[in-house]
């Protein structure tokens, strides 16, 4: 496997860069730390404004003209802003970088943000919002982080209805200005490129690029509690959200593991206890997440009504079994599909250049294959029974969506 | 790991039984992905069976008379194997990918599968598993859109059937109607074993050969019956939307037509993400949260296909521009630079579409299936490459959009 090169280059941006000579084409992620936590206050859904009005012209283009650029160069692309960043994503032949970069810092450092195409934007990012309600498990979320955290980290990402409608453009070129910058950014590729030549593109288009940007605001948590949101949904949306360890915890792989056990795959716990004996899903899994510096285990479940008090129950009873330990089976069974799913993913571009900028993001510096291998191979099953035992996975924040309460989260 | 398209190589083998074995080489991959592509689906169903085809997709990973239900996923699991299974109006595909040490178990397992047990008590559970699935999609109206909007347009057709048939269909179906839908559509003939990646042909031909040696030969048939799709407007109102979901049904290529490329092109100037008429028309004006375009090619049927969502307030303005860009579009035909960008962007598409072998396997067994036929790449990249704009325009000569169908899924 090639190594990711790594560097910090003088105006603070990240770049990354893993060589595949063999292969044509690049695949390209760009993260800027701008999200709907490090909003400013009574703005909430600016980063997601900014997002889509970055495309309305930049440099020497209108928007037009900026969108047929970016295609005659064969550029596949995509962006978006979520709750912690925004990010860009682009594939196209390597010998295309040059020109692909300097059309990104186009967008990144000379966007026009013209007033008059910002109505467009709000239009869209209000029929956004609206349109959690018809996503039942994404407004449940919502919901669930709101209920978990104090902090910005509880905001929806989609934003603030008066607050989307009230945004000025000044203000938010301001916050733009302000936000977008090349501190904490992160810009990584992958593909058939050297390194010393991709830094030299990347040092000509955004050398020039400056700014520190906003940070993030400290985490802060809201005692575990349950929540209802009612709703005549068809199905009740379960979700719960337990403390796990975070990144850097001596013991990060011992849970991440232990997830798998849970929910890493059909003989799984969870899909084995709530669907495959008892067929009252169609949908279990859990999976670690988390914001930066605060790692948790959600877990989610959708399921008809006169069910759902079944479903929680088992949900959580599973969940709450950890603590008893896991099997040497399980564990094992764990690790082959773990080391099966980093090699395949290794296989693709796109996957692997989206885990260099996870990792850089979260923990500041890429993890090799090897490394992830070795750090798994070193839980044994007295180690990991130890961790579990004693951090029980309990008292989880809860929320469900639907017509009415489930007796469990009362 | 990209293909280095000399290495890559095509294989293709039918077995005494009529079972069609296909492999796209490749050894330079780090994986094989293998599974089995079955030509049915719910336009092979009948009202009484509705949902029969997906069902019976849930139930094949219940187990055979050799295995448990539980040691099905358990087996899966011990070989660390990415792998699902799709229904579809027209297929039912089952897929996997493994590292290449346990390709043979793989095979065997998918093998034994496609020789379901169908016992009783599985069954059971699996249909709540079922409806839980309809009562899923039944909250999502942008999902339910298409369900129904298709319905509509074919217009008794079987190729409108919903592939999760309906709550009253699943909970009347019985195991004997499945069985004998089973015995009668997974005939060796019906099926084609596609491997992709990292595969040992001449040991992957015995070893499939051997485990398929008592599968009877025997042969099913497609019913086409004649097509007269819906043209004009319906607007239905669903308690469950807050927004108003729009789809755009018209006349397409079917999926081995050679003009297929040309009608892909055709849909990206349309309704391409980013950059493309109804992207202008439409997002850049804010009228609506998303547009898309696309095509469907199907079995001698083939449909293009447009789907909006916008906020209620939107409708008519909405659908104003959908009815003046279709036709400003057949009047006049697309544009040479419109159709440099399109293939620009699809040649890097299909750079990127080599990389894994699970992809190759997708898009090799599918194409196998309608065309009994390969194709490279390299190949497909040639052909995208020539197409005219003359093509792209000669589609639009029979006026397919001035037979669309536009549905609307309104809140109530």
């Amino acid at each position: 496997m090639a190594l990711s090169q790594v560097e910090v280059l003088p105006n603070g941006l990240t770049l990354a860069v893993e060589e595949r000579p063999w292969t044509p084409g690049v695949a390209l992620q760009l993260l800027l730390p701008v999200g709907a936590v490090n909003d400013p206050e009574g703005m909430e859904g600016a980063a997601s404004l900014l997002e889509g009005w970055l495309w309305k012209g930049a440099g020497s283009r209108d928007a037009r003209a900026l969108a047929d650029a970016f295609d005659d160069l064969g550029v596949r692309r995509g962006s978006s802003s979520a709750l912690e960043h925004t990010t860009f994503a682009a594939q196209f032949l390597a010998d295309k970088l040059a020109a692909v970069l300097e059309l990104f810092s186009d967008v990144l450092m000379r966007p026009h943000l013209p007033t008059q195409a910002l109505e467009a934007v709000r239009q869209i990012a209000l029929q956004e919002l609206a349109s959690l309600e018809d996503q039942p498990p994404k407004k449940m979320f919502a919901a669930l982080r709101r209920a978990v955290f104090a902090s910005p980290h509880g905001r929806n990402p989609s934003g603030n209805r008066a607050h989307l409608e009230s945004i000025s453009a000044e203000a938010l070129r301001e916050d733009f200005a302000r936000r977008y910058a090349p501190k904490g950014a992160i810009l990584a590729l992958v593909g058939g490129i050297g390194y010393e030549q991709a830094k030299e593109a990347v040092l000509n288009a955004f050398g020039a690029w400056s700014g520190s940007g906003a940070g993030y605001p400290p985490i802060e948590l809201v005692p575990p509690r349950s929540i209802h949101l009612e709703q005549d949904t068809a199905q009740v949306q379960i979700g719960l959200i337990y403390p796990d360890a975070s990144f850097g915890h001596p013991e990060f792989y011992s849970a991440r593991l232990a997830a798998q056990v849970l929910s890493g795959g059909s003989s799984s716990r969870l899909f084995t206890e709530v669907r495959e004996k008892r067929g009252l899903v169609y949908s279990v899994y859990a999976v670690s997440n988390g914001v930066k510096g605060y790692s948790y285990l959600t877990a989610y479940a959708g399921t008809t009504p006169e069910r759902a008090e079944e479903t929680l129950r088992v949900m959580q009873a599973e969940i709450a079994r950890l603590s008893e330990g896991v099997r040497e089976e399980e564990l094992e069974r764990t690790k082959i599909g773990l080391r099966a799913s980093l090699v395949m993913q290794e296989e693709s571009s796109r996957l692997r250049v989206a885990s260099i900028t996870r990792d850089l993001y979260m923990i500041g510096r890429v993890r090799t294959l090897e490394e992830i291998e070795a750090q798994i191979a070193a839980v044994d099953l007295s180690r990991i029974n130890r961790y579990l035992a004693a951090n029980p996975y309990q008292n989880p924040w809860i929320a469900t969506l639907g017509p009415r309460t489930p007796a469990a989260a009362q | 790991m990209t293909q280095s398209l000399s290495a890559v190589q095509f294989k293709q083998a039918t077995l005494e039984n009529g079972l069609t074995v296909i492999a796209e080489i490749n050894p330079e991959a780090k994986s094989v992905a293998l599974g089995y592509f079955c030509k049915t689906g719910s336009r092979d169903e009948t009202a009484e069976i509705a949902g029969v085809s997906h069902f019976l997709e849930h139930m094949l990973f219940k187990g055979s008379e050799r295995r448990e239900a539980l040691q099905v996923n358990l087996e899966f699991d011990r070989m660390g194997a990415q792998y699902n299974a799709y229904t579809s109006e027209e297929n039912t595909v089952y897929y996997g990918a493994v590292l290449p040490e346990f390709a043979p178990q793989l095979l065997e397992l998918w093998t034994d599968l496609m020789r379901p047990a169908l016992r009783q008590e599985d069954f059971e559970t699996e249909k709540q598993v079922i409806l839980e699935e309809i009562a899923l999609y039944e909250d999502r109206p942008n999902v339910m859109l298409f369900d129904w909007g298709r319905a509509r347009y074919f217009a008794g057709h079987p190729l409108g059937n919903s592939v999760l048939g309906t709550t009253q269909s699943i909970t009347a179906l019985t195991r004997e109607q499945m069985a004998e839908y089973q015995a009668r559509r997974y005939v060796p003939s019906n099926l084609v074993l596609a491997l992709a990646g990292r595969v040992e042909w001449e040991r992957t031909l015995e070893q499939v050969a051997s485990l398929t040696a008592s599968w009877p030969k025997s042969h099913v048939d497609r019913a086409y019956p004649a097509l007269n799709t819906a043209v004009g407007e319906l607007r239905e109102p669903y308690p469950k939307a807050t927004q108003t979901y729009l789809a755009v049904f018209a006349p397409g290529v079917s999926a081995p037509d050679p003009r297929r490329y040309a009608a892909h092109i055709l849909a990206n100037i349309l309704g391409e993400e980013g950059n493309s008429r109804l992207h202008w028309a439409l997002t850049d004006k804010g009228l609506v949260e998303s547009v898309g375009a696309g095509v469907d090619e199907a079995d001698r049927v083939g449909t293009f296909y447009i789907h909006a969502q916008t906020d209620p307030g939107n409708e008519e303005v909405v659908k104003g521009v959908l009815r003046e860009e279709l036709e400003r579009l057949e009047r006049f035909g697309v544009r040479p630079e419109e159709l440099e960008r399109a293939k620009n962007k699809l040649a890097t598409t299909l750079v990127f579409a080599g990389e894994t072998p699970m992809q190759r396997l997708m898009s090799v067994g599918i194409q196998y299936l309608y065309n009994q036929s390969y194709e490279p790449l390299s190949e497909v990249a040639r052909k995208v490459e020539a197409v005219t704009l003359a093509d792209v325009n000669g589609l639009l000569e029979s006026k397919p959009f001035s037979r669309s169908f536009i549905y609307c899924l309104v809140p109530a």
